[in-house]
């Protein structure tokens, strides 16, 4: 059967999305290395003055280019695909979609030029009372509003599609990707809270001081969610498209799938104080409160896991595959987009196993701001979610652009050296941070290292190197393939796999949306509303700015 | 409607239990080293 086509102007427009990820990916992955780099003791930065003026500026633009801009924009991309192609329709109102595009890009700009002036570096947490210009704060603004603008598109054409077929069960990939835009509309209250009362006004000149406490709630309010918002996009490819890639398998259990997705919606915005454990303003019943709820997202991440690894499975038996564990062998492991998806799943089950310590209020606290959190983050947002962008990208350049994936075995030696060098640099961040090692500190230049950390932080240098190299192959394939004359001579197959069961026959409750925007809603209010109030209630706005590099 | 086919009825994921066996194990042992770790630091850290 003949899949359904976009037209040229709709994969213009998810390519856009692309275009501008890529590019932040680029300018971004040049300080990444340079900061492993530090760590080992090979400091670049003295050569790159006067445009980049210290290591913590280099951290700034590394963290918002990656962190921020790279997947925002992908993942906008990718959920505007997987709308328009899974429910058959174009975007009800594609000017809205654009318009929203457009807003973030403008965004990107205005965050841009001071982040490059030394007027905003202050990483991509912009904790005050480190203080940033205020273009910085516009900009970040507009990259959310313009998200939101990009997700009222989706919902309408979701809508669209509900109201002609009111009996029909949601595909499973325009279902997750209407969640996931929803998450993002609800978590990115936070931020645009924090930004819009203290910290734009602030930057203006219109207030004297700030609430440190307060701004850092409204921040982890959005930034654990913005967690999910990284991962949830790659979990739709792994649950619904990796499967058929890996070896013409199904996804095990639909109702598990949506079910995962739900609870994923209803617990990831009220856990953000885990991310707070040590702030003194905070009382303790409500760290405990999220600690549990953290918690309680390992039973999606479970079962997450499980229904994944099952398709994978199915998958691998299909193709001969035998034994406990001898069918992981059996997948496709020559397809660079399943080889980089495979990887980075299997490093995001020690992602998971770090985050589970990081949750764990005592434990917590041997691991606080030390240069284990970074090895934790690379894991989950810089593998399990970068890598595998990487991988769809593997098809779904060719699939937008009609042009042939140029050198796949390149591409499959970038899955891996990703993966090497990832290994390498993650795990001596994880050892050397419980070793004591801070986080957020360029460690070259510490007079205290004591000589046990000296091979770890040399470790740290040589994963760097080895990303680097990763992130340049990554750059070269996508380049190559965007200007390759070797058109596809068919029409590139969107990998989608069936469920093993109709999922006509899933729970009506898995597809209906308002009792789960409900309960997500009032456990927000729950769980946040009385320790905002008390804070909003004793505001202090009376710490300065500090502007220290 | 999605096709169901003999395979599907027949396959039981063994595989998985075995790869998410693995993982709890990994879990328990890199957790309980961590807390070996705060409780080696003593208890008024």
């Amino acid at each position: 059967m003949k899949q359904y086509q976009l037209s040229t102007g709709e994969k213009k427009f998810i390519g856009s999305h692309l275009l501008v990820a890529i590019l932040a990916l680029a300018v971004g992955s040049l300080f990444g290395p340079l900061q492993a780099f530090e760590h080992a003791g090979w400091d670049f930065y003295p050569y790159l003055k006067p445009f980049i003026k210290s290591y913590y500026q280099g951290l700034t633009v590394h963290g918002v280019l990656n962190a921020l801009v790279w997947t925002t924009f992908f993942i906008m991309g990718f959920l505007t695909f997987n709308v328009t192609f899974a429910l058959k329709r174009p975007l009800k109102n594609p000017t809205l979609n654009k318009v929203g595009f457009w807003l973030m890009v403008v965004g990107v700009v205005a965050a841009a030029i001071p982040i490059l002036a030394n007027e905003a570096t202050v990483l991509f947490t912009f904790y005050p009372p480190l203080k940033a210009n205020w273009a910085f704060y516009v900009g970040l603004t507009l990259v959310v509003v313009g998200s939101w603008v990009e997700g009222w598109g989706l919902f309408m054409t979701f809508a669209g599609w509900r109201k002609e077929n009111p009996n029909v069960r949601s595909p499973f990939v325009a279902f997750a990707s209407i969640l996931t835009a929803l998450l993002w509309q609800i978590c990115t209250l936070g931020v645009a809270v924090e930004i819009l009362t203290m910290l734009l006004p602030w930057s203006l000149g219109l207030i004297e001081g700030v609430d440190p406490q307060l701004a850092r709630t409204y921040f982890w309010f959005t930034g654990h969610p913005l967690v999910y918002f990284w991962l949830l996009p790659a979990y739709i490819s792994w649950y619904a498209m990796l499967p058929k890639q890996a070896g013409n398998g199904k996804m095990f259990s639909d109702s598990l799938a949506r079910l995962s997705f739900w609870i994923f919606l209803v617990l990831s915005t009220p856990l953000g104080f885990h991310h707070q454990y040590v702030d003194p303003g905070v009382p303790p019943v409500w760290k405990f409160i999220h600690s549990m709820l953290t918690f309680g997202v390992f039973f999606p991440s479970m079962m997450t896991a499980f229904t994944v690894v099952a398709s994978l499975e199915h998958a691998g038996r299909k193709q001969g595959g035998k034994g406990a564990l001898a069918w992981i062998g059996k997948l496709n492991w020559s397809d660079p987009s399943v080889a980089a998806q495979l990887l980075a799943g299997i490093l995001f089950f020690f992602g998971g196993i770090g985050g589970l310590t990081n949750a764990s209020y005592n434990v917590n606290l041997v691991l606080h701001n030390t240069a284990f959190i970074p090895g934790h983050f690379h894991l989950t947002v810089a593998t399990a979610v970068t890598l595998s962008f990487m991988g769809i990208s593997y098809w779904l350049l060719p699939y937008l652009t009609g042009r042939k994936l140029w050198n796949p075995k390149w591409a499959v030696a970038q899955a891996w050296t990703w993966f090497i060098g990832m290994i390498i640099f993650s795990n001596a961040m994880h050892i050397v941070g419980l070793l004591g090692a801070p986080r957020r500190v360029p460690l070259g230049l510490a007079p205290y290292v004591p000589a046990e950390w000296n091979s770890r932080l040399f470790q740290v240098g040589v994963g760097g190197a080895i990303l680097f190299v990763s992130g340049a192959l990554y750059l070269t394939v996508m380049l190559k393939t965007a200007l390759n004359k070797e058109k596809v001579t068919e029409e590139v197959e969107v990998p989608m796999a069936e469920a093993m069961q109709d999922p006509a026959l899933t729970p009506d409750w898995l597809d209906r949306w308002a009792p789960w925007i409900y309960g997500s809603l009032a456990l927000i209010v729950l769980v946040y509303g009385p320790v905002l109030f008390d804070m909003i209630k004793n505001i202090a706005l009376t710490s300065p700015g500090f502007r220290v590099w | 409607m999605a096709k169901k086919d003999k395979d599907d009825d027949e396959f039981r994921p063994t595989g998985t239990i075995a790869v998410l066996t693995i993982f709890v194990i990994t879990l328990i042992a890199i957790w309980t080293t961590i807390y070996m770790i705060l409780v080696g630091r003593g208890s008024t850290l």
